[in-house]
């Protein structure tokens, strides 16, 4: 499950993305961890107005399946999307206080995130960087494009589907926010980050208007 | 997928909505209607699940083998046959603080076909399969790509399945880290054979002073690792000691 690795966009967009990622492992701790996804979706509540996505696979994105069910079922797993580097620091502390025993992943700039691990008392334990695409990349769409797609790893957010809510907001028939939530909705697992989304679609269309 | 053409109205809203653009319009009965061209539909779900149609026209029939392969790695709500999980991977690194999967001295390779939204016949994905099974690597037990390849020594993956396409499907595998950048110039190779796109990560357990040794071996190789990673913080318990 690469799904969160290969997200495109320069520094500054990436800047403003990064998704938590929690999980039992299965014949480790996995058996009896119910309640414990439960508390820390508990947890991360506490900085739900800092959120732009959670959710999981199984149960769908914040569009779909609202914290406060989260916070009732069971989880295989945990994700939640922040834009500030600062509220994921805070809410890391706190899952690093209670000492749940499950495994959390960031996925973000590393030099971000190795700093904000420095600041909290952790270090990195392993890390999977991205080296790419190759082959045929003149079969893929433009940059812009898939600095949007590439923020839903299954690749349930089409090109076709970018373009035609650029081509929307292009004559005034839908906002940034309908736009970029709409693609949201598309990514079943909430590590869509439709913050970033409206900023690009922003770029694009401005730069469509010839801006 | 499939679209009711009795039901359709032509109205094309769901056309943007496929993630590999497989949905026309074709002349049927004197009226427009869409059509979803069959070997390039992927079976991923999300014209369905989109909810888009007003007619409700589009509908899954009944997949039989080896078309079913389509859904079970493209749809990632769909629960594969092979490890009965949603998703196409693996906990891979995610849980490598408890589970100690990837060791230091060891790399962790994930070369995903298809990805980004360009989509793969398992005939490219057995080209690189097979790439790597001469250099010897150790192919993922756990993920489903691993289900499907019928000689480990070969690579070679069954061929009911070779002319099916699907969105993306990943093949992980582990390999020493001084024979890294040979697997990384084997994959440099073979992506100038195929027709199709991939993306890879670099898995690797980090050091005690901090560094990340695969790195280097990656730009030796040839490939450019991007700032942007995915980190595993180490707060899995228990922890899983050093191999």
């Amino acid at each position: 499950m690469t799904h969160t690795l290969h997200r495109m966009g320069d520094i500054e967009s990436l800047r403003e993305d990064y998704v938590m990622l929690i999980m039992p492992a299965k014949g480790v701790n996995f058996d009896g961890s119910e309640e414990k996804m439960r508390q820390i979706w508990d947890i991360i509540s506490h900085y739900q107005s800092d959120l732009i996505n959670f959710g999981n696979l199984t149960d769908g994105n914040s569009q779909r399946t609202t914290m406060e069910v989260f916070k009732r079922i069971n989880s295989r797993a945990i994700h939640a999307v922040f834009m500030d580097r600062e509220a994921l620091k805070a809410c890391l502390k706190e899952l690093k206080d209670h000492n749940f025993g499950i495994s959390v992943v960031i996925s973000g700039l590393y030099e971000d995130v190795k700093t904000i691990c420095s600041e909290i008392g952790l270090s990195p334990h392993t890390v999977e960087h991205s080296l790419g695409i190759h082959g045929k990349t003149e079969k893929l769409p433009d940059e812009k494009i898939l600095e949007i797609t590439t923020m839903c790893g299954h690749g349930m957010v089409s090109p076709n589907l970018v373009k035609e809510m650029a081509k929307k907001i292009d004559n005034g028939k839908m906002t940034y926010e309908k736009a970029s939530r709409e693609l949201s909705a598309m990514c079943q697992c909430g590590i869509f980050n439709s913050y970033r989304a409206e900023k690009i679609l922003r770029k694009m269309t401005a730069a469509s208007k010839g801006a | 997928m499939k679209i009711n053409k009795e039901k359709c109205i032509g109205c094309e809203v769901c056309h943007p909505y496929c993630t590999v653009g497989a949905i026309i319009t074709i002349e049927w009965c004197s009226k427009s209607v869409s059509e979803i061209i069959e070997d390039e539909c992927v079976e991923c779900g999300v014209c369905l699940r989109s909810e888009v149609c007003p007619t409700q026209a589009i509908y899954m029939p009944e997949l039989k083998w080896p078309r079913s392969i389509r859904a079970a790695f493209s749809d990632p709500l769909s629960t594969h046959p092979s490890t009965n999980e949603m998703g196409r991977g693996t906990e891979e690194m995610k849980t490598n603080d408890v589970t100690g999967r990837f060791g230091r001295g060891i790399a962790g390779v994930a070369v995903e076909m298809g990805r980004p939204g360009v989509g793969t016949t398992f005939e490219d994905l057995q080209k690189v399969c097979m790439t790597l099974a001469r250099l010897g690597v150790q192919f993922e037990p756990e993920n489903p790509v691993s289900a499907i390849i019928v000689d480990k020594k070969t690579g070679k993956i069954n061929a009911e399945i070779l002319d099916e396409k699907v969105l993306s499907a990943i093949i992980e595998f582990k390999i020493e880290n001084d024979r890294l950048k040979e697997a990384l110039l084997a994959l440099k190779e073979i992506s100038n054979q195929i027709d199709t796109v991939f993306s890879v990560g670099l898995i690797t357990r980090v050091t005690q002073d901090g560094s990340i040794p695969s790195i280097s071996i990656a730009r030796d190789a040839g490939f450019l690792p991007r700032p942007k990673t995915k980190t595993n913080i180490g707060l899995g318990r228990p922890l899983k000691g050093e191999i």
